[in-house]
């Protein structure tokens, strides 16, 4: 496989981790316009380990998921009772905080002959676990390949439960949920929790394939997109916003011969996909359809 | 107290024209309870056209301004029809994801015709500065004081002085109700539509002659801007825009004069975040 190819197909292993992230805010009626935030605090977290303390890579990436999944359960503590136009404004608000922290943040420590770690604007280089550690680019691939199905899986699995039947049931009416018993807070905060440790888990990977990251990367066009892929793709399952990152991305790159015109075209897509599909490609009744499918082949 | 007092006014100055911004997305969201997050990038293609015209017939400064007021009605449209109309039957949700294909759509539209990423805005270099005791007054953050002061002041009179007026904030206050009184909520929403496009367009010609240029991330700030001014005035208010715009520029010069330009911004997000965290209002309001 070509060089490019694995590194497009990275890509959109990490970016559908935060799209995910995205989509199970959705699933509790939640707009966040603010995962960059945790995708960032993850990839920061991760560097520091492997680079600063010589975590070995799995760790690394592991104490990245940790401490953004940490810093999502400290935000619900403030944002878990807000909700509509507030939570995405707060969100945003909470992504454009990170960003502008990390401009300033400084913790450099000497590692072999120089300094190494964040370093404010600069933003912090030399993350270099992958190439120490002798990993190939395309057994990395493979990793965040097998990384995205294992994730989707424990969705799948975690929305046909009695807890996602909570997540749901909060994102359809929080009064009349928490009428029938359902903790609403609770989910929310865990669900936030829950939603921050994925897109770290995409920030500690993205740092170690690219060697790099910067205040920068907590970019709200960020998650704007990952909102939007959930859209494209189909809200009515944990596949949809994987989907929508492929599309995107796949799309976007085999429309190179448009040049100037990718994002016209590609935003007219896109406006055209929700006037005809408004929850995306796989909705609850294609995925309804889809399995009945799937139940009468098996017979 | 010199330096306090001259931030507070600068502040006053610039915040007038996030108020403006503030006052668009309320005019949106208020009546059709939906997010334009193309807001931002409608202003910038307008700017952009403004630009362009400025380059091409230098010193012709009515057309610089009409041209960014129609060209910004004009994606206004677009947005309205593509956005919203088609999709008025969905959840708002939906109407807020098009609007930021739109913005894309936008985006790329503005790097078609520049020819560099910076391009220049002509101001009214004739006006002069003046100075009240201590307090320096620039000329292009007065005029832009002032523009922003006479657009909102004709936008109450309309707002609340006509019928038209009284029909939207009908709408903005119950769309069923404005419609068993006789209202023609499409048509209303179409108008406010437009109305938010023509101040949004303004409120570009302001900030672009005081900026003298224009790059394209100015979309993502009116939006940035915009949002958080109506949300600072709690979402829908009309005098609660004004008045979160006013707050938001006198944050932000204040502790640009305090603290320096990196906490600028820093200071403006943890107000809203702080705003929103402690506000009652933002605890019930269930769906977006």
């Amino acid at each position: 496989m070509s060089d490019y190819a694995v590194s497009l197909l990275v890509r959109i292993g990490v970016e559908a981790f935060v799209a995910l992230s995205a989509y199970l805010l959705l699933v509790i009626g939640r707009v966040s316009f603010g995962q960059q935030a945790f995708f960032v605090i993850g990839g920061y977290a991760a560097g520091i380990a492997t680079a600063l303390y010589g975590a070995p890579l799995a760790v690394g990436i592991m104490v990245g998921a940790v401490a953004a999944g940490v810093a999502g359960a400290l935000l619900s503590a403030v944002m878990a009772p807000v909700g509509g136009i507030y939570f995405a404004a707060g969100s945003l608000a909470f992504g454009e905080l990170v960003r502008v922290a990390l401009l300033s943040f400084h913790y450099q420590v000497p590692v072999g002959a120089d300094l190494t770690g964040p370093a404010g604007a600069d933003g912090f280089r030399g993350v270099r676990a992958l190439f120490t550690g002798g990993v190939s680019a395309t057994a990395f691939m493979l990793a965040v390949a097998g990384l995205v199905a294992l994730t989707f899986l424990a969705i799948a699995l975690l929305l046909r439960s009695r807890w996602g039947e909570a997540m749901r049931m909060v994102g359809e009416d929080e009064t009349a949920s928490a009428s029938l018993g359902v903790r609403v807070r609770r989910v929310a905060a865990l669900t936030m929790a829950g939603a921050g440790a994925l897109a770290g888990l995409g920030g500690g990977l993205f740092v170690h394939y690219v060697t790099y990251i910067e205040p920068g990367h907590s970019d709200v066009m960020l998650g704007v997109h990952s909102l939007a892929y959930a859209f494209i793709g189909g809200l009515g399952t944990p596949l949809g916003p994987i989907i929508g990152v492929a599309l995107d991305i796949g799309l976007l790159e085999s429309f190179r011969f448009l040049a100037g015109y990718r994002m016209i075209v590609f935003g007219g897509l896109v406006m055209g996909l929700l006037v005809v599909r408004p929850r995306g490609l796989l909705d609850e009744v294609a995925v309804h359809r889809l399995s009945r499918l799937v139940a009468w082949g098996r017979r | 107290m010199v330096d306090f007092l001259q931030a507070l006014v600068d502040g006053v100055m610039l915040g007038a024209t996030y108020s403006l911004l503030g006052l668009g997305f309320t005019l949106i969201f208020g009546v059709l309870r939906r997010l334009n997050l193309a807001f931002g990038p409608t202003i910038l293609v307008g700017i952009y056209a403004g630009s362009h015209v400025g380059l091409a017939w230098p010193g012709a400064l009515w057309a610089v301004v009409a041209a960014t007021v129609v060209a910004a009605i004009l994606c206004g449209i677009y947005v309205e029809r593509c956005s919203f109309r088609a999709l008025a039957r969905q959840a708002p949700v939906v109407s807020m994801i098009s609007t930021f294909a739109v913005w894309m759509q936008l985006q790329e539209l503005v790097s078609l015709f520049e020819a560099s990423r910076t391009m220049p805005y002509p101001s009214p270099a004739w006006l002069p500065a003046l100075t009240v005791g201590p307090i320096l007054l620039r000329s292009d953050a007065l005029l832009m004081w002032s523009g922003a002061t006479a657009i909102m002041l004709a936008l109450f009179v309309l707002l609340y002085r006509t019928r038209f007026g009284t029909a939207v904030r009908a709408v903005a206050d119950s769309s069923e109700a404005a419609a068993l009184m006789g209202v023609n909520v499409s048509i209303i929403g179409a108008a406010a539509f437009l109305l938010a496009s023509t101040v949004g367009g303004l409120a570009g010609v302001l900030i672009a002659q005081s900026q003298q240029q224009v790059t394209p991330y100015f979309g993502l700030w009116a939006t940035v801007k915009g949002l958080t001014a109506m949300l600072l005035g709690g979402a829908g208010s009309l005098p609660g825009a004004v008045a979160g715009g006013v707050i938001l520029g006198v944050v932000e010069t204040q502790t640009l004069w305090h603290f320096g330009g990196q906490w600028r911004d820093l200071a403006s997000f943890a107000l809203l975040f702080l705003v929103i965290a402690l506000s009652p209002r933002a605890r019930s309001e269930p769906t977006l």
